[in-house]
C-alpha cells in the first residue's frame, strides 16, 4: 500500500500526540490525525472541540466543529467559552493543530489578510496559540504559504524572534509544522527543518520555502504509515474520502 | 446604572400570557431597527437563525452591525441583501464549505468594515456585557497584528496585571441591540432550551438589550417550570418567542435535523460567483416568499428533503 502525501501528513500528525495528552482540533487533517492517534498509540488521548465539545467520541466523518458526528459520548457539550477559555487559556490543553495560509520564519501564522485577500479570519486560532504548550500545523509545503514574515500575525509563533513571545506574556511554546515535504520545529527560535519525509530532499525543502530555511545538523526520515495506519485511515476514520478526494480518482 | 426594572424584565405577571409569542415578521418590526447591533446566532452550519434573517432581509432593514463569533451563512446573507455595513467577529467562513462569498467581497471593497477578534475575546466581551461590568481580561492576542487592530479601534487595552502577573488584554463589553438565536423550544414565557454546545449564545444573549428567538417548538405553560435547571437561558432575557420549525435550514439542529449539505454547497456556488443568477436566487428564496415556510416548500417541496435530514440526525445522536 503506498500512502499519497496528505496521507503521510495526516500520520505524521497522529504521531505528535502522546498517549494521555488534552489536544483541541478543528476539523480536516487535524480531526482525523487525533482520532487516529487515538486509535493506535495514544488510546487516552483526549479532545477538546472550540465550539463546546469536552472529550467526545468521535464518529467518522465530521466536516465541522459543530456537527453532530462530533458529540457523541461527550463529557460535556458547553460553550466556546468554556472551550477556550476555561481549558485552552486555563493551561489544560496541552497540544493545538493550527492551519493557516501563512506561516513564516519564526512560526507566527496569518489566516486574516494575504496581499489585499480577505481570509476567514483567526477563529480560535489566535487563543490556541497564545495558551497551548505545543503547536502542530499540517500544511502542503509552498513557497508562498512560507514567507520571511507574515503579512499580518493573527496567531503568534514566536513573534520577532527570541525571547518576544516571553516580552509580550505569552507562554513558552514548541511549533512542529508537518508538510507535505518535511518536519520542521521550533522553540523560541526561527523553524528548521529536522526530518524529511519519504522522497522528498533538502533542495526541495529550499526550493518551496520562502525564507533562507537551516537543517538540523541530524535529518531524521519520517517513517512511512503503516499497513495498520492506513487501513484505519482509508476504511474507517474516512470511509468515503470526504478528506481525501484524491483517493478517489 | 438606571434604577428600577429594566425593560426586559417587564414582560408580564407570572402566570399570565406574555405576549412575546409573535410571527418572525412582528418580532423583526419590533425589534431590529436600521442601525442596530446584531447579536448573530449559530456556527458555522449549526443553529444558524436563519428563518430571522430572512425577515430581516424581506424588511431591509439597513445599515446593521453584525455581531458573533463565528459568523456564516447569517451574515452572508444579510451583506448580499446590502444590509450590512460593519463586522466584529472571530471568523467569517464556513469551514471546508468555504469562505462567505458576499462578505469577502464588500470587505475587499471596502463596503463593509471589520474588527478582527479570536473566538475567546469575542466570547469575553459578551461576557463581560452580561454580568453588567465594562470589560474583561484575556491572554489571548498578545503580541499579534490582531490586538494592534482592537488597540487603535479603542476596542481593547494592554495593561499590567495589578497584582504582578504580567500583561493582560481587556476587551470592551459588548451588548448588542438585538440577538437573534434559534433553538430547540421555548415556553411563552421565553424561557429557552438549547441541546447540544452553545458556542457564544448565551452570554451573547444575556449581554443584549432584546433578543428574538426562533424556536422548532413552543412548549405548554409550566412544563420547563417543573425543570428549570433545564433551561438554557431565561426568559428575564427574552423579548420575542417565534415558532418556526426548520427555522435554521440548511444548518442543522442537534438531535433534531442534519445540516443539509447540497443546499450549503449550491449557496456557496451561487456566491462565489456574485452575478446575476446568485441576485436571481436571492429574490426568488429570500426576498420573495411571504414567510420562511413560503422558502421552505421553495427549497423542499413536499418535504421529502427535511424527512431526510431528521433521519440523519436520528443516525448520528
Amino acid at each position: 500500500m503506498k500512502a499519497l502525501p496528505r496521507e503521510i501528513l495526516a500520520v505524521e500528525g497522529a504521531r505528535q500526540i502522546a498517549d494521555g495528552d488534552v489536544v483541541i482540533v478543528g476539523t480536516g487533517l487535524p480531526l482525523l490525525a487525533a482520532t487516529l492517534a487515538q486509535r493506535t498509540h495514544a488510546p487516552n488521548a483526549k479532545l477538546v472541540i472550540e465550539s463546546g465539545v469536552v472529550f467526545p467520541r468521535v464518529v467518522p466523518t465530521p466536516v465541522s466543529v459543530v456537527d453532530p458526528r462530533l458529540m457523541h459520548g461527550a463529557s460535556r457539550h458547553g460553550s466556546l467559552f468554556e472551550a477556550l477559555g476555561g481549558l485552552v487559556q486555563r493551561g489544560l490543553v496541552h497540544t493545538g493543530f493550527l492551519g493557516g495560509a501563512q506561516i513564516d520564519r519564526y512560526a507566527n501564522i496569518n489566516s486574516t489578510w494575504v496581499a489585499g485577500k480577505r481570509l476567514p479570519g483567526s477563529g480560535g486560532a489566535n487563543d490556541i496559540a497564545s495558551h497551548c504548550r505545543k503547536v502542530v500545523i499540517l500544511t502542503d509545503h509552498e513557497r508562498r504559504r512560507f514567507p520571511e514574515r507574515c503579512d499580518h500575525v493573527t496567531s503568534p509563533g514566536f513573534l520577532s524572534g527570541p525571547g518576544a513571545r516571553a516580552k509580550a506574556g505569552l507562554p513558552e511554546l514548541e511549533v512542529k509544522v508537518v508538510t507535505d515535504l518535511c518536519v520542521m520545529e521550533a522553540a523560541d527560535s526561527p523553524l528548521i527543518v529536522t526530518a524529511l519525509m519519504p522522497d522528498a530532499s533538502p533542495d526541495a525543502v529550499r526550493a518551496e520555502t520562502g525564507f533562507d530555511v537551516d537543517f538540523a545538523p541530524e535529518l531524521d526520515a519520517v517513517a512511512p504509515p503503516t499497513p495498520e495506519e492506513l487501513t484505519l485511515l482509508r476504511e474507517v476514520l474516512d470511509p468515503d474520502c470526504v478528506y481525501f478526494p484524491e483517493r478517489k480518482r | 446604572m438606571a434604577v428600577g426594572v429594566h425593560h426586559l424584565l417587564t414582560g408580564g405577571d407570572p402566570g399570565q400570557a406574555t405576549g412575546k409569542v409573535m410571527t418572525a415578521e412582528e418580532a423583526v418590526g419590533r425589534f431590529v431597527r436600521p442601525g442596530a447591533v446584531v447579536g448573530m446566532g449559530g456556527q458555522n452550519i449549526n443553529r444558524c437563525p436563519m428563518a430571522l434573517v430572512h425577515e430581516v432581509a424581506r424588511q431591509g432593514v439597513g445599515d446593521l452591525t453584525v455581531v458573533g463569533c463565528n459568523l456564516s451563512l447569517p451574515l452572508d446573507l444579510l451583506v448580499a441583501a446590502g444590509l450590512v455595513v460593519r463586522t466584529e467577529q472571530g471568523s467569517g467562513n464556513l469551514e471546508r464549505y468555504g469562505t462567505l462569498f458576499a462578505w469577502r467581497r464588500a470587505v475587499e471593497a471596502g463596503r463593509v468594515a471589520v474588527a478582527d477578534h479570536s473566538h475567546l475575546t469575542m466570547a469575553s466581551r459578551f461576557t463581560a456585557g452580561a454580568n453588567g461590568v465594562p470589560f474583561l481580561p484575556t491572554r489571548s492576542l498578545l503580541g499579534s497584528d490582531v490586538l494592534a487592530a482592537l488597540v487603535a479601534e479603542g476596542i481593547a487595552q494592554v495593561m499590567d496585571d495589578p497584582w504582578g502577573d504580567g500583561p493582560v488584554v481587556l476587551v470592551r463589553a459588548l451588548r448588542p441591540d438585538v440577538s437573534l438565536i434559534h433553538a430547540h423550544r421555548a415556553d411563552p414565557f421565553g424561557n429557552v432550551v438549547i441541546e447540544g454546545v452553545t458556542s457564544h449564545e448565551v452570554d451573547m444573549v444575556r449581554a443584549s438589550a432584546a433578543t428574538v428567538v426562533t424556536v422548532e417548538e413552543i412548549v405548554p405553560e409550566g412544563e420547563l417550570n417543573a425543570r428549570p435547571e433545564e433551561v438554557t437561558i431565561s426568559g428575564a432575557y427574552v423579548s420575542a418567542v417565534v415558532a418556526q420549525p426548520f427555522g435554521a435550514f440548511p444548518t442543522s439542529v442537534y438531535r433534531r435535523y442534519d445540516f443539509a449539505e447540497d443546499e450549503i454547497k449550491a449557496y456557496q456556488a451561487l456566491a462565489r460567483h456574485g452575478d446575476g443568477t446568485y441576485a436571481s436566487w436571492l429574490a426568488d428564496h429570500v426576498l420573495n416568499p411571504a414567510d420562511f415556510d413560503g422558502y421552505l416548500r421553495r427549497a423542499d417541496p413536499g418535504g421529502a428533503r427535511r424527512a431526510a435530514l431528521t433521519e440523519s440526525m436520528r443516525s448520528h445522536v
